[in-house]
């Protein structure tokens, strides 16, 4: 070691009293753990659990400063606390000093933590979330479904142009021929529940309007704090229109998402979901049409076939009837040749007249008249040679 | 007939006429004022997807909001 000028000469190395490294660390160490158990509050910045570890490791920040402070817990406490905690939430931590005698490092050791701030709403929200549930405000059965072609749409929207933007342009493409009815209300800060439950009615009273959508990008858990007060909640599930709540983003759940009657994950989303697609319904249109047009003409030609049949028996009916006819007058000149002279003659009998009269005795006429005499098949005309009476 | 009436409505109708009609036990008078009243709704139907144009309406609560 050289000597600095303007230095007082340091004792030899030999008569000098020297701590070992871990020494040194033992002794604060111990006059740090005569310090008082204290409360610590920051911001949780790094958490490190991990299941084979006894101890869960964080990093506390000072959100004004920067200034950081490990925490350690053991792993068994911390998990009894539930807390499921964030990385950026708010916390006061109770513990002690603590040094890490191998590494030299500072740090509380914590005997418990305690969300603040955000954690407190939690907890009234978790509260409200239950009480509202068991009133069955969230229930499946009250969820109505969507208007296929809503008359207009209803947007409740901030001042913010992003989630308005592309919930309109959304619509715009999917559906052009859509009406859409804006109301912007103050959707964070003071007063932005009532706003929002005012907006709401308002729009919902709107002759045309079918559907809300509830358009509000993404913010701070605590801008999107309106949308999960009570009075927003009850307002959505008495709409007498369906909602569609597109509220903060995906890992946002605002209990208006709970109440209204579907869930968008994004703006856009929920345009998707309030039109329908223009092309998709005209081809089902004409897909109806066809059907249309397809049964009514099988109906007809089933109809026309009918009507053919019927038409064939009508025709068919006067030869039948005819053919009937023919076989009565059949039978009864049948019976009419049996009466008939013309029969007899066929058995090989004749008829003989004299004058035109029939002749039935010899002595009617003389030798020498003539006779005519009428056979089966022609007749003969003759004299008498004799008579024998 | 059909201003006052919402698409999904004149659709649905279209769809129950189809629907008679392809059950078939319809008469045939009964058939053919189903087509045409068929044909109507589908160019209602058609005529709502005309008006291509998408339009905004603004809507202030504070006009119309009861105290």
């Amino acid at each position: 070691m050289s000597e600095h000028p303007g230095h007082k000469p340091q004792p030899q190395a030999a008569a000098r009293k020297v701590y070992s490294v871990s020494g040194f660390n033992r002794g604060i160490a111990r006059t740090l753990g005569k310090l008082p158990a204290i409360w610590v509050g920051g911001e949780v910045t790094e958490l490190r659990r991990n299941e084979s570890w006894a101890t869960v490791f964080l990093t506390l920040k000072d959100p004004k400063t920067g200034a950081t402070l490990n925490v350690t817990i053991a792993r068994r406490t911390f998990d009894r606390l539930e807390l499921e905690l964030e990385e950026g939430e708010t916390v006061h931590v109770a513990g002690r000093a603590e040094l890490w005698e191998l590494k030299g490092e500072l740090g509380l050791r914590a005997t418990t933590i305690e969300r603040v701030g955000v954690g407190a709403h939690l907890v009234a929200l978790e509260q409200l979330k239950r009480r509202l549930a068991d009133e069955g405000l969230f229930a499946p059965e009250r969820k109505r479904r969507l208007p296929r072609v809503p008359r207009a749409v209803g947007v409740l929207t901030g001042a913010d142009a992003a989630a308005r933007g592309d919930l309109i342009a959304t619509i715009g493409r999917r559906f052009p021929a859509t009406k859409v009815v804006v109301c912007e209300s103050r959707v964070q800060g003071r007063g932005a529940a009532e706003a929002i439950v005012v907006a709401l009615r308002c729009l919902a009273a709107h002759d045309e309007v079918d559907v809300v959508v509830l358009a509000r990008g993404g913010g701070s858990f605590e801008d999107l704090l309106p949308f999960s007060s009570e009075p927003v909640v009850r307002a959505v599930a008495a709409c007498p229109v369906p909602v569609v709540s597109a509220v903060g983003h995906e890992q946002d759940t605002p209990l208006c998402d709970l109440a209204a009657d579907v869930r968008a994950a994004t703006p856009t989303a929920a345009g998707a979901l309030v039109v329908p697609d223009e092309q998709e319904l005209r081809a089902g249109l004409e897909a109806c049409r066809r059907r249309l047009g397809l049964s009514v003409r099988t109906l007809l030609d089933r109809d026309a076939a009918k009507l053919a049949r019927t038409g064939d028996r009508l025709r068919a009916a006067p030869r039948l009837l005819l053919e009937r006819r023919r076989s009565a007058l059949d039978r009864s000149s049948a019976r009419l040749q049996t009466l008939s002279p013309v029969a007899t003659l066929g058995r090989g009998y004749a008829i003989v007249r004299s004058g035109g009269q029939t002749l039935r005795e010899a002595g009617a006429v003389a030798t020498g008249d003539a006779l005519d005499i009428e056979l089966a098949s022609g007749s003969l005309g003759a004299r008498v040679e004799e008579v024998k009476p | 007939m059909s201003e006052e009436r919402s698409f999904e409505e004149l659709q649905r109708e279209l769809d129950d006429v189809v629907a008679r009609l392809e059950r078939g036990d319809v008469p045939v008078d009964e058939a053919i004022a189903l087509f045409r009243r068929g044909e109507e709704l589908y160019r209602a139907c058609v005529e709502r997807l005309q008006a291509a144009e998408l339009r905004i309406e603004e809507l202030s609560p504070s006009d119309t909001a009861d105290a």
